[in-house]
């Protein structure tokens, strides 16, 4: 299930994690772009077309769903899959986002639930 | 009435009976003294009596001499008259001088004297004269003058010696009335006195029974009063939530209330009179060696015990956890007359304090939780994911650095679990323990709460910074420090965390070597209103999310330690923030080897 090249930007302040899911995505077929941090990540998701976004709910500074909120404001249509080591994220920010999973699922998951973002 | 008027009145109805005596004895002896007179006035009429009928006497006999000689012309029968001549003149000076001390009119015997004067010169001399010379004696003329003045002078004694009589009569007339006088002056003093005598101590008895009454009455208001007041005091001792014993200065138990009874399971009945000692045993909460009792604190010291924590072992052997406290009674002397010692079962308070203690670890756990939970899962997700990567196929150098990336992120798990442990595992006795790997395992579990936070910490810790302890208990206290301050600051701030080693000799204000843990905060800064109760329990600025038990436990824990917690903070605009200093001593535990 070769994702012929979609653009997708992922944030995740885990610099392994953030590499490894990478690899993941890519292997799979996906272009890749990362940023450490929701600042950094909302500048890459305003400069580049891109299709969905991967964001990690717990970072420094802005947490996920303040930046979805942003995103939503500028490109309302891009697909955001919120990932977070938390169970139980208030509803009004899993409300936000098109799909929400807990880290730990796997990749086969992973792949799974963005791979849906693109069927629609 | 006090003893002093009671003295007064009797000291006058003793003194006015002595002074109506003296007064009536005085009445007396001047009556007495006026009879004496009277009897010395009927003596001198008496006396004069006598002298006046001696003077007729001797008139009688110069006129018998006189008369004698005229018949006989012989020289013996004048001797009479001669013979009463010097007599009479001595007589008539007596009367004189009697009729003088008697009314003092001593015209009378003048008048006899010059009528006796003229008779010797006119008659009895010429006559006398006359026989002498052998003339005629027959003159009538001589003889009838002779006469006339015989009579003359017959009739003026005879008027001294009326006058004389009725003047006896009279003093004795006045003496027999002034001791009729005397008899009634007495008889009416007496009866005077006596009754006044008899009204006043009357009315000064009546007073004494009066006052005495009335103390009488007195005595059994405050008798009752008294009675009262301490029934009052036993029905409050005995009805009372606490524990209470009272017992003499020799230290023999005079009351149990109802508390007591039940505590210690001895009853009023038998504990009565048994030494405290053997009714109220306390034992050391940790050790249960036996404890001093109050009562023998008290008698030593002579005062007010503190709060006591011990154990109190009751009679069937059981022991209760009790606060306690003793206290003397003094007489107004201060003289000791026995110790009260007054106790409370908190063995139900001190559950539920451990309760607390126990929900405030629960709690600093539940904070962490959500940290743990992201650290422990972070991990892990790309451990996962990693394993997926070699499992769809990868080369050897691939793998080689998929395995390596793998170990690493399951070390930083690993670390995590541990400091997460660490919170809970906990041994029995204090050991030594350094204090820097126990507040970087804290700093491993609040990093990504400072993280989040944007809060940089810079901490100063020294190796060898080595105090006795218990390493969950100060690994709580320093991640609800250290979180503490992270809720306070503000983005962007800075929290320094220092260690300062204490030796002994470092001056007064720390006599022991310990260590001393400085955090040092940039945040909002503690109101001087608040610093008062921070360390109370169920105290919170952080509204629900804070359970108001932190720093309350935190303190606690120091204090089991032996060490101390203050806290200074600052709230000007220009200097804000908070500065805990955690002093924990180096106690006595040696390191392992």
């Amino acid at each position: 299930m070769s994702q012929s090249g979609h653009l997708v930007l992922c944030v995740d302040d885990e610099t392994v994690g953030l590499q490894v899911r990478r690899m993941i995505l890519e292997r799979s077929g996906y272009k890749v772009i990362t940023a450490l941090d929701g600042k950094s990540g909302l500048s890459l998701f305003e400069s580049h077309p891109v299709e969905a976004v991967v964001l990690d709910y717990a970072m420094p500074g802005m947490h996920g769903g303040e930046v979805a909120a942003l995103m939503r404001e500028r490109k309302p249509n891009v697909p955001i899959l919120l990932l977070s080591a938390y169970l139980g994220l208030p509803p009004d920010i899993t409300k936000l986002v098109n799909v929400y999973m807990t880290k730990g699922e796997g990749a086969p998951a992973l792949l799974e639930k963005l791979g849906s973002l693109f069927e629609n | 009435m006090n003893l002093n008027q009671l003295n007064r009145i009797l000291l006058q109805t003793m003194l006015l009976p002595v002074v109506f005596l003296l007064l009536v004895a005085g009445l007396l002896v001047w009556q007495v003294r006026n009879a004496e007179q009277t009897v010395d006035r009927i003596q001198v009429a008496n006396q004069n009596i006598a002298t006046a009928n001696l003077i007729n006497a001797l008139m009688v006999d110069e006129e018998t001499g006189v008369r004698g000689y005229q018949n006989t012309s012989n020289e013996i029968f004048l001797q009479p008259y001669e013979f009463a001549v010097n007599p009479l003149q001595d007589a008539f000076a007596s009367l004189r001088a009697g009729i003088n001390a008697e009314h003092g009119d001593t015209r009378p015997i003048d008048e006899l004297v010059a009528a006796h004067q003229r008779w010797v010169t006119t008659v009895a001399e010429p006559m006398i004269e006359t026989v002498r010379i052998g003339g005629n004696t027959r003159d009538p003329g001589i003889n009838l003058r002779g006469k006339a003045e015989l009579d003359n002078l017959r009739a003026l004694i005879g008027g001294i010696i009326d006058t004389e009589k009725q003047q006896n009569a009279l003093a004795v007339q006045r003496w027999q009335t002034q001791v009729t006088d005397t008899l009634y002056g007495v008889v009416v003093a007496s009866l005077v006195s006596g009754i006044l005598i008899g009204a006043f101590a009357r009315n000064r008895l009546h007073a004494v029974t009066d006052a005495f009454q009335s103390t009488l009455v007195a005595l059994r208001v405050e008798t009752q009063s008294t009675y009262e007041s301490e029934q009052r005091l036993l029905a409050t001792l005995t009805s009372i939530g606490d524990g209470v014993v009272v017992c003499n200065s020799e230290g023999c138990v005079e009351l149990l209330n109802a508390v007591a009874e039940q505590l210690t399971g001895w009853s009023q009945k038998d504990a009565l009179n048994l030494a405290v000692q053997q009714v109220f045993i306390l034992a050391d909460e940790d050790s249960r060696e036996p404890l001093e009792n109050p009562f023998e604190q008290v008698k030593r010291t002579n005062h007010l015990t503190g709060t006591l924590h011990a154990l109190l072992i009751q009679r069937e052997g059981a022991a209760l956890q009790i606060d306690c406290s003793g206290a003397p009674i003094h007489d107004r002397f201060g003289t000791l007359l026995g110790v009260i010692i007054v106790f409370r079962d908190v063995t139900e308070q001190r559950r539920t304090q451990a309760a607390l203690m126990a929900s405030e670890k629960l709690a600093v756990a539940g904070r962490l939780a959500a940290t743990i939970a992201h650290e422990i899962h972070n991990p892990l997700d790309a451990v996962v994911n990693l394993i997926y990567l070699m499992k769809t196929g990868s080369t050897p150098e691939e793998t080689q650095e998929f395995l390596q990336m793998a170990s690493s992120e399951l070390d930083r798990v690993t670390q995590i679990s541990r400091a997460m442990l660490g919170m809970y595992r906990e041994s029995r006795t204090p050991v030594a323990l350094e204090l820097k790997p126990i507040i970087e395992s804290v700093l491993v579990l609040l990093e990504r709460q400072l993280a989040h936070a944007q809060i940089t910490v810079t901490s100063s810790l020294p190796d060898n910074a080595i105090i006795t302890g218990y390493p969950a208990e100060l690994r709580q206290v320093f991640t609800n420090l250290i979180s503490n301050a992270a809720e306070a600051s503000t983005p962007g701030s800075s929290i320094e965390i220092l260690a300062r080693i204490i030796s002994a000799s470092r001056g007064l204000s720390h006599p022991r070597p310990g260590v001393a843990v400085i955090i040092n905060d940039h945040g909002a800064g503690i109101t001087t209103a608040d610093l008062d109760r921070i360390f109370q329990p169920f105290f919170t600025t952080k509204g629900e999310h804070g359970t108001g038990l932190g720093l309350w436990v935190s303190q606690g824990i120091i204090q089991k330690h032996g060490g101390s917690i203050t806290v200074e903070s600052r709230t000007s605009p220009t200097d804000k923030g908070t500065t805990i200093t955690v002093f924990l001593p180096r106690g006595e535990a040696e390191l392992p080897t």
